[in-house]
């Protein structure tokens, strides 16, 4: 069985001037045979580094990184059986699809040409590229080098697949293609993925678990939607989900939060929740803001605002908010592509109590996620 | 209709000369001239008899008499033993100096460890030892490790004369002082390669030595196109080194350049017209590697 485990990973890079830069902190994270793990994080957050660790290409500065029972921190890449896909592919320019696929079997293994030319063909029956085998890398399109650096990795029939931003060199269509095809080939195969990427559209969808790194540090592994939904601190809140969560800084007085632009009535829960925090920031998704065309907020959890900026994305409108006391500082709601709305409209904005996140300014932990009873309720997962 | 067209164009063609364009082709064709006067004057030169040559102006083509292959003749007789010489120490040098400074490179670019630098700064200052200076430490080398000695069974027992043992010395010599150039045009080929092939390669379960075997040594086809003309025509143009080694044009080991530094040259002057068409002969070999290798050079260059 190949189960992937991190154990308090940590790398530390040692800069010319001899100052130490921590890439890595202490990131423990297992990953299930067979499962799908979606490292995630903005650029330079320690996810790439991280995954070549895995691969045997940086050295372990401490921790562990075990597939099975053995540790493989200390072995020579070529001895960890991992396979891993580059963002640039890496093919091998001067040799055929079929040399490039079966270069890794000629090398690692002592197969006989027959059996490496039958895993070949196989490999390249299921990307759907057996007229390729002929051709050079350079002869191919982005799309088709992409399979051909999947099928290096696939043939190889290695324990733990690592992938590297594998679809950022594609076009948008063709990259939410390839993302579906991905998925569909990693439960066929069964093996244990490691992928990384910055997007989060990516992470949400592909992933069976996602991780979330910032600034090398783990900030919360689960599912997608329980990170989507539940997030562990104001960085997951912001990161994942498009357009991001808004974030209002705010002071808790009594039963209410006071901020700049408004006061905000506390639940009983969320009350507990904030108990002894003394600023806390309220997040709300841009879905879960209500949007009514009129003007007479009736108080409470509604608002009084001013269209500022409308996007229309089709399916739905981006709209950029302003409050009466400071319109410069917008906020975002999704409504209906359908619905028309248009810039210096007043409109009123209403947060549902039970759409509301809370989270400590000092630490950023989340003091109280949004309700899911509605979800709950009907028996079925929460759906996004 | 098209003549109607066509005059349009002449027209446009004709407006289009105006005085920076006439300058501009004039100092073109004075550049040509200035490059290419001393090649057709040594060429026609070559062509004439002894006599044409005092008669005529240098760059003259003998068209009214003179004219003669003669000295194309008296050259290649002279000279095919010291180019033969030359291949037997050139063609080896070459390959092994492009092929070491390629191992070299790839071991201080593309492998990983520590202390690459100094070494790498060792290999550059290889580049600028002026010859002149290893001259006098070179021939006391050669005087300590005696190479006719080391290699006695090879004129012992073989028909080749024990002067060709300096042909042993120059081989290791060019290829000692070829290897940083080599090294440093190599390393700057290698740099450009990509770091996540090389990863590639090492996951897919490659060693060291399979990774240069199989990916790096093929890729650097262009790179030894330029490498082996570049060598090839140092190292056969090389007069210091011959002087020094083999010392005489006399010696049955003579190459090319000793061979050729005293071709026509006797107490009644200089024959100009046997010079040029030795040096025509002597420069046919690096022409014909530099044709052969003509289109990787253009790729290694541009890249």
């Amino acid at each position: 069985m190949a189960q992937l485990s991190l154990d308090h990973l940590t790398k530390v890079f040692t800069d010319d001037d001899g100052s130490d830069i921590v890439a890595v902190d202490d990131v423990t994270v297992n990953i299930e045979d067979g499962e799908f793990l979606v490292l995630v994080g903005p650029s330079g957050c320690g996810k790439s580094t991280t995954l070549r660790m895995v691969a045997g290409l940086e050295t372990v500065t401490s921790g562990d990184i075990r597939l099975g029972e053995e540790s493989i921190a200390d072995q020579k890449p070529q001895d960890r059986d991992i396979a891993m896909v580059f963002q640039s592919y890496a093919l091998y320019p001067h040799m055929t699809v079929r040399e490039n696929m079966s270069f890794g079997l000629e090398e690692s293994t002592d197969m006989s040409d027959d059996e490496i030319h039958e895993r070949v063909e196989d490999a390249a029956d299921l990307l759907g590229i057996p007229e390729l085998l002929g051709r050079k890398p350079g002869e191919l399109s982005g799309g088709q080098r992409q399979r051909v650096a999947l099928g290096r990795a696939i043939v190889r029939d290695p324990e733990v697949f690592l992938m590297d931003e594998p679809l950022s060199n594609l076009d948008a269509k063709l990259r939410s293609q390839m993302r579906t095809e991905l998925q569909r080939l990693q439960e066929d195969l069964d093996t244990t993925t490691m992928y990384v990427t910055h997007d989060q559209t990516e992470a949400m969808t592909m992933g069976d678990r996602i991780a979330v790194l910032d600034a090398g540090e783990l900030q919360q592994a689960g599912t997608p939607l329980e990170c989507y939904h539940r997030p562990a601190n104001r960085f997951v809140a912001g990161f994942i989900g498009e357009p991001s969560m808004n974030f209002f800084d705010a002071t808790v007085e009594g039963d209410r939060l006071i901020t700049d632009a408004f006061d905000y009535p506390l639940t009983e829960e969320m009350r507990e929740a904030v108990d002894g925090a003394n600023g806390v920031t309220l997040g709300i998704r841009p879905e879960d803001i209500e949007v009514a065309a009129d003007d007479s907020p009736t108080g409470g959890d509604e608002f009084g605002t001013t269209v500022d900026v409308v996007e229309p994305m089709g399916n739905e409108n981006a709209v950029y908010l302003g409050f009466d006391e400071d319109p410069t500082d917008t906020f975002v709601a999704t409504v209906g592509g359908m619905r028309r709305i248009d810039a210096g409209e007043r409109v009123v904005a209403c947060f549902p109590s039970d759409a509301i996140h809370l989270f400590d300014d000092a630490s950023g932990d989340a003091l109280h996620n949004r309700s899911l009873a509605d979800a709950e309720d009907a028996g079925a997962e929460p759906r996004v | 209709m098209s003549t109607d067209t066509s005059r349009t164009d002449r027209t446009d063609r004709l407006a289009d000369i105006d005085g920076y364009r006439v300058g501009l082709y004039v100092a073109i064709g004075l550049l040509v001239a200035f490059f290419l006067t001393p090649i057709e004057s040594g060429f026609v030169t070559s062509l004439k008899t002894d006599a044409a040559v005092g008669n005529t102006a240098p760059y003259l083509p003998p068209l009214f008499g003179g004219f003669s292959i003669a000295n194309y003749v008296t050259a290649v007789e002279v000279l095919a033993r010291g180019m033969g010489n030359s291949l037997l120490f050139a063609v080896p040098a070459t390959l092994l100096s492009a092929l070491l400074g390629s191992f070299a490179a790839y071991g201080l670019t593309l492998v990983d460890w520590k202390y690459q630098v100094p070494i790498l700064v060792l290999f550059v200052a290889g580049v600028f030892i002026p010859y002149q200076a290893v001259l006098v430490p070179l021939s006391r080398l050669y005087s300590i490790v005696n190479v006719a000695d080391l290699l006695w069974f090879v004129w012992a027992y073989t028909p080749v004369s024990v002067q060709y043992a300096d042909l042993v010395e120059l081989t290791v010599t060019h290829i000692a002082y070829g290897i940083p150039i080599c090294t440093v045009l190599f390393r700057s080929y290698y740099t450009s390669m990509s770091t996540e092939m090389m990863e590639a390669a090492r996951l897919d379960g490659a060693s060291i030595r399979r990774v240069y075997r199989r990916i790096v040594f093929p890729l650097s086809t262009p790179m030894f196109a330029v490498v082996l003309i570049y060598q090839f025509t140092q190292i056969w143009n090389d007069l210091l080194f011959a002087l020094v080694i083999v010392s005489t044009g006399s010696s049955p080991a003579a190459p090319v350049t000793l061979k050729l530094a005293g071709l026509g040259a006797s107490l009644e002057g200089l024959d100009f017209g046997l010079r040029m068409a030795g040096a025509f002969v002597a420069a046919l070999p690096t022409l014909l590697v530099y044709i052969a290798f003509g289109d990787e050079f253009a790729e290694g260059v541009a890249s």
